[in-house]
């Protein structure tokens, strides 16, 4: 198998187009943090990409632009041909956070169906599309329970379900499993695999970890710090679909090896 | 045995939890009773439990007629004047500008002793009860203003995201966001004024009024009436005390899911 090459700026068919890119934080007169520079991805439809880098290299900001959180200094986003801001007024947009955010004074399922209730989606189309959902992510039994009466790995199942609950094109992850144990972490790194698998949905995953990012991803995005910028893209050639044992894959190793070893670059 | 008698004697059940504080309340009342008996302590210093329960016994209509107009000051300012802070909470918390102007005055007015402030506003509404409710009103403004500002503000900037993503207009993101993430606080507020409004209704009647619990206490305390005056002053207690639990029930049912009404479920 051959080494992954560094890949060529997007083709405009891409699902996902993202060519020069950069944002630089602060007002005029104050610090400027340059947050990104010259970023070029192209991801397909149905794509699992996933971003990794040190803290503070521009992961979150990225994310954000792609979601509609923040503007570009320079550069253009293009999801299915619209702007963001289109896309997200679309509800094409799924959005994950490392904290679950979910709203304390809501059920689970009232939490999963807000982006529904929001957009004024009937109430019996929301509760079916909610049960749904909860079956999809595994939370059969908690309809009615509070948020406060979860564990963290279950809140981000229903945080999830939450994003997916328009039935967007593209789902934004951001460290969606960094405060979890390991074991709930691997449990619901199957669980998002899955759900990619059956929704098809197209996945960009911020994550720290880069054996998370080889399990799951169909390429991997390395960023370096100060400015961010794209250090090399990693292409995950395993077979799919994959379930954990995909670990213990000689593959497997060499991905995780080449990722360290792009990564390490980033800290020094 | 019943469900609902079963549920009034497990652990944690009603009677678990009352009986301690039934218990003190008769123990109090024959040591009170008893004291006054021995030591021959005089009526004035200390009416015996006897005579306060003769005092709301005979004759009962007017002292409760009292209670009654009490009551009804304290409710009507305790909701004019939540009302009108819950508003100018609702300004502070949406314009910086206004609640920069204007928060250093509401901070200084807040610190104004009813006392002081109470025979002013009744020159300003008469003589009737319209100027008792406008004191109460006063004093429950400031609790809920503050409180309803710093509630407004404290929701999550993650779910703040939540609410872009979703594309959610302004009415959306304060109805379902910013107003519930407000409303244990918005509680905080409420019970400070229950407090706050029978004190302010008892406040005013005490600078002038012909009718009320104030009315009432001031008058004894003319002619000495002592079991009259100590009769008056319990009654102006429990009309805090059952306020202050209807206001811990409607929290229950509005905030069911917040820890002060899950703790002690
Ligand atoms: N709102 C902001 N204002 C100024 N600087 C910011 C802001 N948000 C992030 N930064 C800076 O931008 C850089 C990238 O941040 P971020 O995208 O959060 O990184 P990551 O998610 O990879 O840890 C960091 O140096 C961070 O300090
Ligand atoms: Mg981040």
């Amino acid at each position: 198998m051959a080494e992954p090459q560094r890949v060529p700026p997007p083709a405009p068919e891409a699902f996902v187009s993202i060519a020069g890119l950069s944002l630089t934080y602060g007002a005029p007169g104050q610090v400027l943090v340059n947050a990104l520079q010259d970023i070029d991805i192209a991801i397909d439809k149905g794509q699992f990409v996933s971003l990794i880098g040190p803290s503070g290299c521009g992961k979150s900001t990225l994310l954000r632009i792609i979601g509609d959180l923040l503007s570009p200094s320079t550069g253009k986003v293009l999801i299915g041909g619209s702007e963001p801001r289109e896309a997200r007024l679309d509800r094409e947009i799924g959005f994950v956070f490392q904290d679950s955010a979910l709203l304390e004074w809501r059920r689970i399922r009232e939490n999963i169906a807000l982006p529904l209730e929001l957009r004024g989606t009937p109430k019996a189309e929301r509760e079916r599309k909610a049960e749904e959902l909860i079956q999809l992510v595994g939370l059969d039994g908690f309809q009615k329970a509070w948020p406060r009466q979860l564990s963290g790995g279950m809140r981000q199942r229903a945080a999830i379900a939450r994003a997916l609950s328009t039935n967007p094109r593209i789902l934004l992850l951001d460290e969606p499993f960094g405060a979890l144990d390991q074991i709930t972490r691997d449990r619901l790194n199957m669980e998002l695999a899955r759900i990619h698998e059956v929704t098809g949905v197209t996945v960009v995953l911020v994550t720290h970890s880069i054996r998370e990012a080889v399990l799951l991803s169909d390429r991997i995005v390395v960023l370096t710090p100060r400015p961010g910028r794209i250090s090399r893209f990693i292409d995950v050639d395993l077979p799919r679909p994959r379930g954990l044992e995909v670990r213990n894959d000689e593959r497997f190793d060499d991905l995780v090896r080449l990722g360290n070893r792009e990564l390490e670059k980033g800290y020094m | 045995m019943s469900d609902t008698v079963q549920k009034l004697l497990r652990p944690n059940g009603f009677v678990d939890l009352a009986w301690p504080p039934v218990a003190a309340f008769i123990a109090i009342v024959i040591l009170w009773e008893g004291l006054i008996a021995v030591f021959e302590i005089p009526v004035y210093i200390l009416p015996s439990p006897a005579s306060i329960w003769l005092a709301i016994t005979t004759n009962p209509g007017p002292l409760f007629g009292h209670a009654g107009i009490t009551l009804y000051e304290a409710v009507a300012g305790f909701i004019i004047g939540s009302l009108m802070g819950a508003v100018l909470g609702t300004v502070f918390a949406y314009s910086k500008i206004i609640a920069r102007g204007l928060l250093p005055y509401v901070i200084a007015a807040n610190t104004i002793p009813v006392v002081a402030v109470a025979p002013i506003i009744i020159i300003w509404f008469g003589h009737g009860i319209g100027s008792k409710i406008a004191v109460t009103a006063f004093l429950s403004f400031f609790p809920l203003a503050l409180n309803m500002m710093k509630g407004l503000q404290s929701y999550d900037r993650t779910i703040m995201d939540v609410f872009h993503i979703a594309a959610a207009n302004g009415p959306q993101r304060f109805f379902k966001m910013r107003l519930p993430s407000a409303l244990p606080y918005v509680f905080v507020g409420l019970k400070l004024n229950v407090t706050f409004s029978v004190i302010g209704a008892i406040v005013a009647e005490f600078v002038q009024a012909d009718k009320g619990l104030g009315f009432v206490i001031m008058t004894s305390y003319r002619t000495l009436a002592m079991p009259r005056l100590w009769a008056a002053m319990l009654m102006s207690a429990l009309i805090g005390i059952a306020f202050f639990a209807l206001i811990a029930l409607l929290e229950r049912i509005f905030v069911p899911w917040h820890a002060s009404a899950q703790d002690n479920r």
